[in-house]
């Protein structure tokens, strides 16, 4: 079967207007089976019309859309594919337990209903009406709509996003388990150490393009933002034209010199005898990500 | 599919509006019109016809009911979420067709029940059937109308629209009041409404009369319009995902 070689997802120069708008602009993104993918963006990238596109809820203007080399209505019809979207999707007068239970009937290989109350750790909400739940209550039981046919991909539009800060960790620990399993995830997010924390792989969207692309760590290095500084010692000017320095400042009587390659940049600070209070700092992926897409870096 | 009508049946059943304005409303003022004398004809005969009139006055509400949730649904994400089941849409939809038949029984039950048991009303088996029946798929139009509307309209203007059609009918396909009592202007408007036509196949065959060809072919035409306009609500919808 030509499903079993292909990715899990597959975009191909997708593009879908909103009017004037181009929500996605001939977005070519390929993840392979048992990944998992954090798509990053501020509000208006495109991530959740990028997300509505692969799961085949709008059809793209022109370029192709496949889930496991299958058009993505076919493969939400064979079950393959659980997924959250950004909100909604409870509906009043039933319990937990009712709601889940019918969404997992209509799976064919469904996971047991009590392992999914574990999975979202909601065992003790079954017999609550839905109506009734607090926020972070219902976001779980969101989530556990998106688990329950145990698809082979799992796709979150910004799932934490109700959740504290206890629920968040509960969470991730859950999607680790499933990760493990080998299951494909695609979630967005806006907490950036989500990304950098639990993604494979962490894909960078601004204005409906996919601008960076790669670990957490690569993209760090490919936006140049590690600090090397050292103490300033009479006139620095000279420090900007070292190896791997794309911006130098100079602040509290300390020369912050941010480098794409800082092995190179102090090296050459070593040779030229430059190296007092040395401090190196790899960039955060929040500075990384702000660079990125306020467009002052190119990747 | 029948999980899904199952899991559409139980929120029904809970749904206050539902239970007051399908299944009370039309047994109280089903009990009140034949008790105080406010029915026409005597005694049995009025409760006969009003029995008749007052299910299919609690159908209609039932039908349309279902219509309003489907706009409910649709504001609730609850549709895109089904988009991500494996469920296809004809399974959707024919689900909430089926939900909405079913969920009249309850309404058409309550009122023959009470006819039964409070007014001591008796008719033939075949005429019990028969009336059981008509006042059963005789709905189909007005589910089909109230769909249309739900897939149509958004949440808070598809239930005004729905409950606002649905007592023109009741009130202008003579449910309430006999059309007979009505001006003959507002009486010849009458005889066109769906309604009258639907109500009008089981009063006959209640009283042991044939139903009249125009009543059928006039509620089949209506089914079509009807069912024209929920295909049409329907594509709308879909456009707008």
């Amino acid at each position: 079967m030509t499903a079993k070689s292909s990715d899990a997802v597959s975009l191909t120069s997708a593009t879908k207007r909103f009017g004037p708008v181009r929500a996605v602009d001939g977005l070519t993104l390929a993840i392979p089976r048992g990944q998992t993918v954090a798509l990053l963006g501020p509000n208006g990238a495109g991530k959740s019309t990028t997300i509505a596109l692969l799961l085949g809820l709008l059809p793209p203007d022109s370029g192709r859309a496949a889930l496991f080399g299958l058009d993505p209505e076919q493969a939400v019809r064979q079950g393959l594919v659980g997924a959250m979207p950004q909100e909604g999707g409870l509906i009043p007068r039933v319990t937990v337990r009712e709601l889940l239970a019918f969404v997992a009937g209509t799976y064919a290989a469904p996971l047991p209903l009590d392992r999914v109350l574990a999975l979202a750790r909601i065992g003790d909400l079954r017999d609550r009406r839905v109506d009734r739940l607090s926020g972070g209550q219902a976001q779980r039981v969101r989530f556990a709509m998106a688990l329950c046919g145990d698809p082979d991909l799992i796709v979150l539009d910004e799932p934490t996003a109700a959740l504290d800060v206890e629920a968040r960790r509960e969470f991730w620990d859950g999607m680790r388990g499933l990760a493990s399993q080998g299951k494909t995830i695609l979630f967005s997010t806006h907490y950036l150490d989500e990304a950098d924390e639990h993604a494979d792989r962490v894909v960078v969207l601004g204005h409906g393009q996919v601008i960076a692309d790669g670990t957490s760590a690569e993209i760090k290095r490919a936006v140049a933002l590690t600090t090397v500084s050292v103490t300033a010692d009479g006139e620095s000017a000279w420090l900007a034209t070292l190896p791997g320095v794309r911006h130098m400042e100079i602040r509290g009587g300390r020369v912050h010199l941010r480098s794409g390659d800082p092995d190179a940049t102090v090296m050459a600070l070593a040779r030229a005898g430059a190296v007092r209070g040395l401090e190196v700092v790899p960039a955060g992926l929040e500075d990384a990500f702000v660079a990125l897409t306020t467009g002052k870096e190119s990747v | 599919m029948l999980g899904y009508v199952r899991l559409e049946l139980t929120r029904t059943m809970r749904d206050g509006g539902y239970v007051i304005f399908g299944i009370v409303m039309p047994v109280v003022m089903y009990l009140v019109f034949t008790n105080l004398g406010l029915a026409p004809g005597d005694r049995h005969d009025a409760a006969i016809y009003t029995m008749v009139s007052m299910a299919a006055y609690g159908a209609l509400g039932g039908a349309f009911n279902n219509g309003s949730g489907i706009a409910e649904d649709r504001a609730a994400g609850w549709l895109r979420q089904l988009r991500l089941t494996p469920l296809t849409p004809a399974q959707v939809v024919a689900g909430k067709v089926v939900t909405g038949v079913v969920g009249v029984v309850p309404s058409i039950a309550a009122v023959l029940l009470a006819g039964v048991l409070v007014n001591h009303v008796t008719l033939p088996p075949q005429r019990w059937l028969a009336v059981v029946v008509l006042l059963w798929a005789g709905t189909v139009p007005f589910s089909l109308l109230g769909l249309g509307n739900g897939y149509r309209l958004s949440g808070q203007s598809a239930a005004m629209a729905n409950i606002a059609t649905m007592l023109t009918l009741a009130i202008l396909g003579g449910l309430w009041v006999p059309v007979e009592n009505f001006p003959s202007w507002l009486r010849a408007i009458a005889e066109w409404t769906p309604s009258n036509s639907y109500a009008g196949l089981s009063w006959r065959i209640a009283f042991g009369d044939v139903p009249t060809l125009r009543q059928a072919v006039l509620l089949s035409a209506w089914l079509l319009v009807f069912g024209v306009y929920a295909v049409y609500g329907y594509r709308r919808a879909g456009r707008r995902a």
